[in-house]
């Protein structure tokens, strides 16, 4: 279960890695969700680095894990890790917001390879997820693996091939005050999807006040279990929490019940001025300046 | 009695459901990875999934918001959903869902929408503007079939057809006439002339194109000779075929079962300004909801003379219409 030190400390060291790559996304830009961002680092990092089932020769292999970033403003997040994969080359790091680019100003499936929801109108992201993990419920309840199938009637296209994958979500705080993911809540404990696996990046802050002043949430956890989730609470920029944790709901798969890790988070976190400002959008100046304290601390 | 053109025979009214069922019944045999999400309504063809797919229907519930989203997400993985309600539900109180997760990444979700003004059920379920709101959607295609025999050709191209669709079922409407022959070859993007005409000619979409077959009978009498154009695909328009029937007459009555606010008659405005001067009128609703009204019978349909749809109406037009376009002297021959 416990992972070792030292892999820990590799993912550490890759958790910088996506940091760097986060602030020239930022140096280049110069506005961005900086604060939502940061505190999504060490969630991607650990599933990117660590849980995910991916081809790193082939982004849309058909076994991949299907990662539904629905905080889709945060795309700065996954856009500094695709390159480290070889999705991207890493000059796109410099065109984010640019007119053509890869990396479009939400996470774009139709534009950029490694994403696998086009996001932006917030709420809807557990909804995709939800889907994702019904497709593959559902193919898998049609092609049996190794099984003998006569009633089935799917396309060979699915007949053939049908690799298990799961499905991660990523959901911010306050986009829980949106109706839609609760409808979505009880359409996964419905159909069984313990191939889902959700994780709230609770940083506490919405656009312009604290989530608590705005539309409180509290408490979390029990709302979750109330409509029949499995739901573990963890430290979200603490990697051993995370990749334990992730681990965790990934043995539990078979229990019928969809996942959801409630991952406490900073906004801005890493980054001390951003953290004091809740940044939300970054425009330059703040944006600037918190660079000038990145490159201090990451390099 | 009118001369139609190939593959047309008038018959009694039936109903179009029947062509939905039929067509889907067609399109499961075809695509079977065809599947049914559903918001605690209907489907065409359910029984057949209930019996032999079970595994293909998904229940949603009324959960609109959340289907959309499903359904998108299930087109993602190489299925072909079909949603099916009230247009108000199933496309209104989704609306951001679809244009965000179906057609910006033109997921092949198929949308069964029941529109139009005719409805026991009132203002509510009744809709006016179910062809405008979805209009103006990039990536969406638009189909509203005439008669039981286009709604099932049309059913089959959609699915055939890779991408998202609006389809819209006027179920709820007074049963359109049998208009066209087995044989008759339905194209996506392609208007049918139903009927040439040198006097002027009627665009109609859906039921109304057989309040337009009935008026060209009232007009006959007064040996006024009216051309009818079916445009069963609102989105993207045959530009093409309006444009040589504008031509042809420079008088154009255009008649649908919905508000004139950015419908068919908006449509078809905009390539007549552009290409094809004509004079133009548009029947249909005037900025107006609906209203509840009793099952409509062959001598009392409230909503159609509320609203002016029927034969008479589009009779009335069209004289109006040529009347107009004599007075013009750029119109002239």
């Amino acid at each position: 279960m416990a992972h070792s030190p030292k892999v820990i400390h590799e993912l550490e060291d890759k958790s910088n890695v996506v940091i760097r790559n986060i602030l020239r996304i930022f140096e280049a830009s110069r506005m961005g969700h900086a604060g939502g961002t940061m505190s999504l680092v060490e969630i991607v990092t650990a599933l990117y680095f660590h849980h995910l089932h991916l081809d790193l020769s082939n982004c849309d292999w058909d076994g991949r894990d299907r990662v539904v970033l629905s905080k889709a403003h945060c795309a700065e997040a996954i856009y500094a890790v695709l390159p480290e994969l070889g999705f991207v080359p890493k000059e796109m790091l410099d065109k984010y917001y640019s007119f053509g680019s890869q990396f479009q100003g939400h996470a774009d499936r139709w534009c950029c390879p490694g994403i696998d929801y086009s996001g932006g109108s917030l709420g809807q992201g557990l909804s995709f997820a939800a889907g994702l993990a019904m497709s593959e419920k559902t193919k898998t309840a049609l092609n049996p693996p190794n099984l003998h199938v006569t009633s089935t009637n799917m396309p060979k296209f699915i007949m053939q091939y049908n690799p298990a994958y799961r499905v991660f979500c990523i959901v911010g705080d306050g986009e829980l005050a949106e109706g839609q993911n609760w409808e979505a809540a009880m359409f996964a404990a419905k159909y069984k999807l313990d191939n889902l696996i959700n994780i709230v990046d609770y940083n506490k802050f919405c656009l312009e006040r604290p989530t608590e002043q705005v539309m409180p949430l509290g408490p979390l956890d029990e709302k979750f279990r109330a409509f029949g989730w499995w739901v573990k609470e963890i430290d979200g920029h603490n990697l051993t929490e995370l990749v334990d944790t992730l681990d965790l709901a990934n043995n539990l798969y078979g229990d019928g019940k969809p996942k959801c890790i409630i991952a406490h988070t900073v906004k801005g976190h890493g980054i001390p001025l951003w953290e004091k400002l809740h940044l939300h959008y970054g425009r330059a100046e703040a944006v600037t300046q918190g660079l000038k304290e990145g490159k201090e601390i990451y390099g | 009695m009118a001369k139609f053109n190939k593959y047309v025979k008038i018959g009694p009214a039936t109903a179009s459901a029947a062509g939905a069922e039929a067509g889907m019944l067609k399109v499961v045999q075809k695509h079977p990875n065809v599947m049914v999400v559903l918001e605690d309504g209907g489907m065409p063809a359910l029984d057949w999934f209930k019996t032999n797919a079970p595994n293909q229907i998904i229940e949603c519930g009324i959960a609109e918001a959340n289907g959309a989203v499903i359904a998108g997400a299930l087109a993602s993985e190489g299925f072909i959903p079909f949603l099916h309600a009230s247009t108000f539900a199933v496309v209104e109180r989704a609306y951001n869902q679809i244009r965000q997760s179906i057609l910006i990444d033109r997921f092949n979700v198929k949308i069964l929408g029941r529109d139009g003004v005719w409805g026991v059920l009132g203002a509510s379920h009744c809709i006016v503007e179910g062809i405008g709101i979805t209009r103006v959607l990039p990536n969406l295609l638009i189909i509203n079939a005439a008669d039981v025999v286009e709604m099932e050709k049309a059913f089959i191209a959609m699915a055939d057809y890779i991408g998202p669709v609006y389809f819209r079922l006027e179920d709820t409407s007074p049963a359109p006439l049998r208009i066209f022959t087995e044989d008759y070859p339905f194209e996506i993007g392609k208007a049918y002339q139903i009927k040439d005409g040198k006097d002027a000619t009627i665009i109609a979409t859906g039921l109304m194109v057989s309040e337009a077959i009935k008026a060209i009978d009232i007009l006959e009498k007064d040996g006024i000779d009216v051309g009818i154009l079916n445009m069963s695909t609102i989105k993207p328009l045959d530009e093409e075929a309006v444009i040589r029937v504008a031509e042809q007459t420079r008088a154009i009555v255009t008649a649908e079962n919905g508000t004139i606010i950015g419908g068919l008659g908006e449509s078809v405005a905009t390539v007549i300004a552009e290409e094809a001067p004509a004079v133009l009128i548009r029947v249909g609703v005037e900025d107006e909801f609906s209203q509840s009204a009793r099952i409509p019978t062959d001598d009392k349909d409230d909503l159609k003379i509320h609203f002016g749809l029927g034969a008479e109406d589009i009779a009335l037009s069209v004289r109006e219409c040529i009347a107009k376009r004599d007075k013009l002297k750029i119109f002239r021959k």
